[in-house]
């Protein structure tokens, strides 16, 4: 009889807002992108390409190796710093975090287009106790690499 | 009476991971657990039942470090659960308060077909009895220990409910 129950389901975009709310330090945006979900998401998922677009910081993005959903991949900044990233992508979804940094990116379809909710910040000790001054900093950054991924999609 | 099976196994390494600050453990745990906490949240909150579920999954993913057992994890996911989901609940619930006598016997076959209108009839308090005892196959005791109301109490209102039900279904 449970079967008749309703149940609570959780998409991409509000399994992002969970991350963000429980995780110091970062800087969280979402906006509607007018364009359609598999529009988006096939650019944003291509991560070697679009990523370093999205993050001006970033040089390069390179996926090392793949198992799935679960991937490593090594990244260059533009200062010449590099890290190595743990990455899990499917559709609508995407965690990458390395030694010091942490990134996601969610999509779902709404109307009007796609909800596209982009996630960045640091993995510090201690970040905790400077979160409440770190996240209304960091979250208008938040906001750039969407609007850099739709102004590309519009210029297409 | 059919109680729903257990919700799958969480490795205990996964939880310790994500209580060290692994991000990637974190979102695991996260999808572990938001069918779970979907489960207990939607016939609490109703059609808030997502608000709710995050709230509660924040919430959860807040205050991992707290959690001792991983083993526990579960157990104390729900109590975090079905307290967001009546406090997410309250804040759009009907100014009228249903009548807890409103509560079906549990097993009771009208309760399968009449669930949502049922529920929908209640105040978010008296879900979250129903949620714990039926769904969650909570007896009394665990039950008024979660919602931090007297055994005694509980077990009179369930008395009266199943009795008055009957009375209103089965004249």
């Amino acid at each position: 009889m449970t079967q008749d129950w309703p149940v609570a389901e959780l998409d991409p975009v509000r399994r992002m807002r969970v991350i963000a709310a429980a995780t110091p330090g970062v800087g969280y945006a979402e906006k509607l992108i007018p364009a359609p979900f598999n529009t988006v998401w096939e650019a944003a998922s291509d991560l070697e390409r679009e990523l370093p677009r999205m993050v001006t910081d970033l040089r390069s993005f390179e996926i090392t190796s793949a198992r799935g959903e679960r991937m490593t991949a090594r990244a260059r900044g533009r200062l010449g710093q590099r890290a190595r990233f743990d990455v899990v992508l499917r559709p609508g979804w995407c965690m990458m975090q390395s030694r010091f940094l942490i990134g996601g990116m969610a999509a779902v379809p709404e109307a009007g287009g796609t909800r596209f909710a982009f996630l960045g910040g640091l993995r510090l000790p201690g970040i905790r106790l400077l979160d409440p001054v770190l996240r209304p900093a960091i979250s208008p950054l938040a906001l750039r690499p969407i609007s850099r991924l739709e102004q590309r999609l519009r210029a297409r | 009476m059919a109680v729903m099976t257990g919700p799958p196994e969480i490795d205990p390494a996964l939880v310790r991971a994500a209580q060290r600050g692994d991000r990637i453990a974190v979102a695991d745990l996260m999808d572990a657990l938001a069918p779970y906490v979907g489960r207990v949240c939607g016939p609490i909150a109703l059609h808030d039942g997502p608000d709710a579920a995050q709230d509660a999954l924040i919430a959860i993913l807040k205050n991992l470090r707290g959690l001792r057992d991983p083993g526990a994890i579960y157990g104390w996911a729900r109590a975090i659960a079905v307290r967001e989901a009546v406090r997410v609940a309250r804040k759009t619930a009907r100014a009228a308060p249903a009548d807890l006598a409103d509560i079906p016997a549990r097993g009771d076959p009208q309760l399968a077909a009449d669930v949502r209108d049922v529920l929908a009839r209640l105040t978010p308090e008296h879900r979250a009895v129903l949620v714990l005892r039926d769904l969650e196959g909570l007896d009394e005791q665990a039950t008024s220990a979660l919602l931090n109301v007297p055994a005694g109490t509980v077990r009179s209102r369930l008395f009266r409910a199943r009795r008055s039900f009957r009375k209103a279904w089965l004249p």
